[in-house]
């Protein structure tokens, strides 16, 4: 197509034109599109003016006239940068960054001189770490505009993160050459690209350079912590002990908190644990200097053994009780692990409550039995109740004991009343603990810590709409499905997870895998969030932070929170792709969809399909009826939900497609997590890749060659290989004889490998269960003793109360008779007589 | 309280403050001014409005003809890094790559036909050696790992997990 000519502009619309650019800049939208076709009016071709449109109607929330728009735009004007260049705007609003790119580079040929598309780009392709061409923007925004000093600083973090450090260094330095005069101390940015380039060099590994340079260059500096520590640092990297160990010292007087200070100077004294003598005066040196100081104390228990650990620990326990310190529990708790300090401290406690004050070992506690001695009591009861509620040195009756004296002395107490909620938690009566929660809720509506926890007890007890209630306690209610959208505007991760557990716990797999999603959603969004800082920072000269944060970003989905989401997710499509009739949202609840007839099944799906159209008919005529009106912040139009329930999601057709859109971020970015690995697995399977869910299987097996899981798992894929009609790949056979042998060799009788491995671990729950599973799968006609079998696991002496919830689904998932079924229930009731998740229907 | 405490420090929350407004409308004006700044700062930073007039221009021509020589250097660099490359490059067009096993690594490790195409060259196109080291690349990385985090953990500082009841679904 030959490209039509350009149409240059009387002067009138010219300036028109400027109007409109303007308004787009402000925000004036409808102004804007009022002058713009003010313009289109007398030349209705110009590009660049139905481009700017195009932009303008992007930004009122209607993307897809926009990229119409911009089509005719570029077709009557395909040599004007403008439209090029609104084209890729267009697709980053979109988050199309590849095709930006692409837009960008083509505008900026046709305009090379352009700052602003110069500088689109070059954002663009840090966001998306294409390194080598963020370099080569950054170099020719450089060479524009050589006077401003973040343009220099910005190419040396280009180099930086290119890996090119030496040419990082240089770049800084050469700049800092061109400069009269040194800048004034007030010169923040200076100071901090001092700081940034010292930290360039040491991680050349050059520590000696990066100390003269830290010595010559930041004596001033205004970040006195971070030079202060640098310098430690690197005095003890270099081995020059005693200036590191007068280092660390200093930084001790400005913060004897610290425990990186504590373990440098030790590390430059050359103590370890061992040097007990040495270490006790060091830390009572520190302690004289810092009286009110935790550190310096709680530290010694650490290496302190025996007698010397009991005296100081009865030093430290009584200072923080007398005072009614609430987190003294927390504070010695990770003691625990070494079972003689958590008896001694057990001991120590009990001792108080039993009021042997004067007959304890040492008289040398400080004992001060002034005003302060009616928090003495009370806090050895909170400490005694936390202490049998925790997991290392649990006694549950023990525990509700000494939150029952200590609430009767002081009904009223917020903190009591969790702990309470707790111990009834690991009762696992969540119902009482999600009550107990709410009281002291009550106690005190403005506290919104307590808010938050009645919450999060109520979901675990699966009130949903009593949690979201309490949460919109503290939420604007303005955003579009009150509380909830709320949380999620909020980023509210760990109540969107709570959420979607406790509907995958009542059957309601659209709901949940709604939760999980929005979890992916948020995210998306922290990585979309780091766009702003690329010229942000660099503007605000905090480069360090800056880098910290794209190395950050870079390993973002580690994070535990998406894990665990991405898990659930992943598992709930499995079930999905096992059982499809589940996407039909009614028949999931309870055991009515388990007994019924086929013909019967048919029916009631019909039924279930025919309500859900019916509803969703209903729900979107009550819609339209409603005026969209609802507006974010910045006046734009919020984006409505289309599927409040899940059921779309629900209703997939491809649920292990959809199931990879988890995996494979957990796959790559949590590869050490277990549970990651064995979610893969289960996808893979059921895709037939074998050899990804062998590779998965390996990973696990290295993890933890014993896991229980990882057995079921193994012998699973032994048997799929030797019960398939078609035979893989002649190669893929030859890798699996080589990689799984190992593990499962070929030969291996599985029935017999399975009962190896079941006697190896008889005495636990969790590996009898696997190994039954594994059983049930090999040989349907042990259904019968398999079912007797997990009864029996209940008697066990680790049985733990999930391992009884996991034996419960494990029968449902069998389809076990009713009598083996009661008999469960009966023999776990008995064992936990409190569980919620345990008890008999119609208790 | 057993110690007298600084007069700056107040015990409990400020009760003057009536409003337990969430966090994120600070965060949200934060937010805005941010983007506000973004957008001022399109294109002349507040900063940057003016160039620094402590800058020596001799100095600064200079410095920017340096830095070409150095981008010359580097390319020359680069141009020795890329004919080692290149030779790199040259030897593996030249191992030869039967179409078939790349549509195998393609179905059954998920690769992407580049990918694959790579992995079969890394490996002399040999597609067992190639499918071998791609299941078992990792695990070496985990052991080791484990060690770190077994060492970890017998250090104690683990807390409770949470156990939600979520594992058989």
């Amino acid at each position: 197509m030959a490209p039509p000519p350009p149409q240059p502009l009387a002067s009138k619309e010219r300036s028109l034109f400027t109007q409109v650019v303007k308004n787009y800049e402000n925000k004036q939208y409808k102004k804007g599109l009022k002058a713009a076709d003010q313009i289109l009016r007398k030349s209705p071709d110009h590009g660049d003016t139905i481009a700017m449109k195009a932009l303008i109607i992007n930004s009122q929330g209607n993307s897809e006239e926009a990229f119409a728009l911009a089509k005719v735009a570029l077709k009557n004007s395909m040599k004007s940068h403008v439209c090029w260049h609104v084209y890729g705007l267009l697709y980053r609003s979109a988050k199309n960054f590849e095709e930006a790119i692409k837009a960008y580079k083509f505008a900026l040929k046709l305009e090379p001189e352009s700052q602003q598309i110069q500088k689109d780009l070059a954002l663009l392709q840090i966001q998306m770490r294409d390194y080598q061409g963020y370099l080569q923007s950054r170099r020719a925004i450089l060479q524009q505009r050589t006077g401003w000093r973040q343009n220099w600083t910005a190419l040396a973090v280009a180099q930086h993160l290119a890996g090119d450090l030496a040419n990082a260094e240089r770049t800084l330095t050469t700049y800092e050459e061109t400069l009269k005069s040194p800048p004034p101390k007030t010169d923040t940015e200076h100071a901090e690209a001092i700081l940034y380039k010292n930290s360039i060099i040491a991680e050349m590994g050059e520590t000696e350079r990066a100390l003269e340079h830290l010595d010559a260059a930041a004596k001033n500096n205004p970040d006195r912590t971070s030079v202060m520590e640098l310098r430690a640092q690197y005095l003890l990297n270099l081995g020059r002990k005693e200036e590191a160990a007068k280092a660390y010292h200093l930084l001790l007087k400005r913060n004897a908190e610290y425990r990186a200070y504590f373990e440098g100077l030790e590390e430059a004294l050359g103590l370890d644990k061992s040097n007990v003598e040495e270490l006790t005066k060091l830390y009572g040196d520190v302690a004289k200097d810092n009286p009110r100081g935790d550190a310096a104390t709680r530290i010694p228990l650490e290496f302190l053994e025996g007698d010397e650990f009991r005296e100081a620990a009865d030093q430290y326990l009584q200072r923080m009780l007398h005072k009614g310190v609430w987190s003294t529990f927390n504070n010695v708790k990770a003691l625990y692990s070494d079972s003689q300090k958590r008896d001694t401290i057990q001991d120590l406690v009990e001792g108080y409550a039993a009021g042997m004050l004067n007959t304890q070992a040492n008289g040398s506690a400080e004992r001060q039995i002034n005003g302060d001695s009616d928090l003495f009591t009370p806090s050895v009861r909170y400490f005694l109740a936390q202490h049998y509620n925790y997991r290392l040195s649990r006694d549950l009756p023990k525990a509700m004991k000494y939150i029952n004296e200590a609430l009767s002395s002081a009904p009223e107490s917020v903190e009591y009343h969790m702990t309470k909620a707790r111990i009834w938690k690991h009762y696992g009566n969540l119902q009482k603990a999600a009550e107990l929660m709410e009281e002291g809720r009550t106690l005190d509506v403005r506290d919104r810590y307590i808010n938050t926890k009645a919450a999060k007890y109520q979901l675990r007890n699966n009130e949903n709409k009593a949690a979201i209630q309490n949460m919109g306690k503290f939420t604007r209610n303005e955003a579009l499905g009150g509380p909830l959208g709320d949380l999620h505007d909020m980023q509210c991760v760990w109540y969107i997870t709570e959420d979607g557990e406790s509907y995958i716990r009542q059957g309601n797999l659209g709901l949940a895998l709604k939760r999980f999603t929005s979890i992916s959603t948020i995210f998306e969004i922290w990585q979309e969030d780091q766009f702003d800082f690329h010229s942000f920072s660099l503007r605000k000269g905090q480069i360090r932070a800056y880098v910290d944060m794209m190395r950050w970003e870079d390993h973002l989905r580690e994070h535990p929170f998406f894990t665990r989401a991405a898990v659930s997710a992943a598992r709930i499509y499995v079930v999905l792709h096992d059982q499809p009739d589940l996407a039909h949202a009614k028949m999931t609840n309870g055991v009515n969809g388990e007994k019924m007839d086929s013909a019967e099944r048919k029916k009631a799906q019909k039924k279930a399909k025919k309500d859900q159209e019916k509803q969703a008919k209903e729900e979107a005529e009550r819609k339209d009826s409603k005026k969209p009106g609802a507006v974010d912040q910045n006046g734009d139009p919020k984006k409505e939900d289309k599927d409040p329930k899940g059921e779309k999601l629900l209703q997939t057709s491809e649920p292990l497609v959809e199931a990879m859109k988890f995996v494979t971020p957990l796959l790559e970015f949590s590869p050490k997590n277990i549970k990651a690995q064995q979610v893969g697995f289960e996808v893979f399977l059921r895709r037939k890749k074998y050899l990804l869910a062998l590779r998965t299987l390996l990973a696990s097996n290295a993890l933890s060659s014993s896991d229980p899981t990882t057995h079921e798992q193994a012998i699973r894929l032994g048997h799929t290989f030797r019960t398939q009609t078609e035979p893989p790949d002649r190669k893929v056979q030859e890798v699996i004889a080589a990689e799984f042998d190992p593990v499962l060799p070929a030969t291996a009788d599985l029935s017999k490998h399975n009962d190896d491995f079941l006697q190896k671990h008889h005495m636990s729950a969790p590996h009898v269960q696997a190994c039954l599973k594994v059983r049930q799968l090999l040989d349907p006609s042990s259904s019968d003793k398999n079912q007797q079998d997990v009864i029996r696991t209940l008697a066990l002496e680790g049985s733990s109360l999930e391992d009884a919830v996991r034996g419960l689904e494990l029968l449902k998932e069998w389809k076990a008779k009713d009598q083996y079924r009661d008999d469960y229930l009966a023999a776990a009731h008995e064992r936990w007589p409190e569980a919620t998740a345990l008890k008999k229907k119609g208790d | 309280m057993a110690e007298p405490q600084p007069s700056s420090v107040h015990e409990g929350m400020d009760r003057e403050d009536p409003a337990p407004l969430p966090t994120s409308a600070e965060d949200r004006k934060a937010a805005a001014a941010m983007s506000s700044l973004e957008r001022r700062g399109g294109d002349d930073d507040d900063a940057a409005t003016k160039p620094n007039k402590e800058i020596d221009q001799e100095a600064l021509g200079k410095a920017i003809s340096r830095l070409e020589l150095a981008d010359k250097a580097g390319t020359v660099a680069a141009g020795e890094k890329k004919t080692k490359e290149k030779e790199e490059v040259e030897k593996r067009a030249k191992i030869k790559v039967d179409q078939a096993d790349v549509t195998l690594l393609v179905e059954e490790l998920d690769l992407t036909k580049g990918k694959a195409t790579e992995l079969l060259k890394a490996n002399d196109g040999d597609a067992v050696k190639a499918m071998r080291g791609f299941v078992m690349l990792r695990i070496h990385n985990l052991t080791l790992d484990r060690m770190l985090i077994t060492s970890k953990e017998v250090n104690g500082e683990s807390e409770e997990v949470p156990q939600a009841q979520t594992e058989g679904l």
